[in-house]
């Protein structure tokens, strides 16, 4: 069969299981943002054992493959506690962990390249810690944080194909049915890496331009 | 002088950063309405003792009551005290996210102290005083050294502070800028402001302070009107010191 029958045949397919790729994608940064904002506040502030506690979690997550992570609360979490989760809240789970992790080095990093002048003048005036993080530090950091935080988007959205070992419809698993049922190996694969490949090179091209609009801003 | 209420009371103050001690027992008093100086070589304590009047660092022993707060108990409200107790810092640190006027607004408003209509009028005022009035708009990025540093006093002023805390608020300013800071400063102190200075511009001083303090290796050496400590200095460092920068 030709490039163009394979694509007519599957392509509908395939585009449905982009967008679960997506879907889970986007979900799973949205708890990660949540995680690494969690866990990178908690590595910035002066208190040590909030310190400790946020170099455990992102310690213990990045020493971790993300595939043994999707194993250990798809199949092993179930079997120690006898709840079952779906494939995609096993997934999201996991990637929200895994991303959770790098996002909190992100965040940390993007706190502390703002100027501790900010925060000392915003204290100064008589803003508690928190205000004063949230008025005037942050917003400047997610400045420096934009394009990092769609490189993570990148990394996050290749890493969802790990979750087609657990069984979530996600682009790769969708090739794999489809060759399971054609043989066409090489042209699908082929097919599905020109996806990926036009999906994430237009992301980096976007956090390039912004990259790029963030340091003229300034 | 010793009429005046006391607005800052300092005593037995140190600070320690790991094993180096920077102050080894300050006491200082300050009156209502009065302006100190601080001056010195640098690395002898200046801007730490300054820091500590508004506990942006911890007091590691000693005791100082600022406005009626006693900065060195750890149980009282240290938000509350810094909003007596205006800042003005050396790398002026105006908010980059916001523009002039929000610069202003933020704390007041924040912090309930008005609404925003308020702040906006009262921003706008304190611009006019410092004369910047028309940048109310503009980012920070945007202005000249000694324009950020109006609009860093206009900011510590939105507050009414009882005192005002200057770090060598015109050692970052190119030389031509320095004038126009250290105006608006006189304004503040013939107004009556409590301002606790340090600084190396000894004509400043001499001209405003109603009393200098020369510090050196986190001791007060010598202190007293500009005259004596600036014209007539009695300890040998005070007259090293003046000899190389005069």
């Amino acid at each position: 069969m030709s490039f163009l029958n394979l694509i007519m045949e599957n392509g509908l397919f395939l585009l449905a299981a982009m967008g679960k790729t997506l879907e889970l994608t986007l979900l799973s940064l949205v708890f990660a943002a949540f995680i690494g904002l969690f866990f990178g506040l908690l590595n910035v502030s002066k208190n040590r054992a909030f310190n400790i506690i946020a170099n455990i979690y992102i310690d213990c997550i990045r020493g971790v493959p993300l595939i043994v992570l999707a194993f250990f609360v798809y199949f092993g979490i179930p079997m120690a506690t006898g709840v079952r989760l779906e494939a995609l809240t096993a997934g999201i789970i996991s990637l929200s962990m895994n991303a959770g992790a790098y996002m909190a080095e992100i965040v940390r990093a993007g706190i502390q390249s703002i100027d501790k002048g900010q925060m000392e003048a915003a204290r100064s005036l008589g803003l508690p810690y928190g205000k004063a993080m949230r008025k005037v530090v942050l917003p400047q950091a997610i400045r420096v944080m934009i394009p990092s935080i769609i490189n993570q988007f990148i990394i996050t959205l290749k890493d969802t194909s790990i979750l087609s070992v657990i069984g979530f419809p996600e682009l790769v698993k969708a090739g794999q049915i489809v060759i399971a049922r054609n043989f066409e190996t090489f042209r699908m694969w082929a097919i599905i890496a020109v996806m990926y490949l036009i999906v994430i090179t237009t992301l980096s091209k976007t956090a390039r331009a912004l990259e790029r609009k963030i340091s003229h801003g300034k | 002088m010793e009429n005046r209420e006391s607005k800052i009371s300092v005593k037995g103050l140190r600070k320690s950063f790991g094993h180096l001690e920077v102050l080894k027992g300050m006491d200082v008093e300050v009156g209502e309405g009065e302006v100190v100086c601080l001056i010195g070589p640098s690395g002898s304590g200046k801007s730490t003792f300054l820091r500590c009047m508004n506990a942006l660092e911890t007091i590691t022993a000693g005791e100082v009551i600022v406005d009626g707060y006693n900065l060195s108990d750890k149980k009282i409200n240290i938000n509350k005290a810094r909003e007596n107790i205006g800042m003005v810092f050396q790398h002026f640190n105006l908010f980059a996210n916001l523009n002039v006027i929000q610069n202003i607004m933020l704390a007041p408003v924040e912090l309930k102290k008005m609404t925003k209509e308020e702040a906006h009028k009262k921003g706008m005022e304190l611009l006019a005083m410092v004369g910047l009035a028309e940048k109310a708009e503009v980012y920070p990025s945007k202005l000249s050294g000694g324009q950020k540093q109006r609009v860093a006093i206009a900011r510590a002023l939105a507050m009414n502070p009882d005192i005002m805390l200057f770090d060598e608020p015109t050692s970052a300013l190119d030389p031509e800028m320095v004038g126009e800071v250290l105006e608006v400063m006189k304004g503040l102190a013939k107004d009556g402001m409590t301002m606790v200075v340090v600084t190396h511009e000894m004509g400043f001083a001499r001209e405003v302070a109603s009393r200098v303090i020369f510090m050196d290796e986190g001791v007060i050496v010598e202190e007293g009107t500009p005259q004596e400590v600036l014209l007539h200095p009695t300890q040998p460092r005070t007259i090293d010191f003046l000899n190389k920068v005069l």
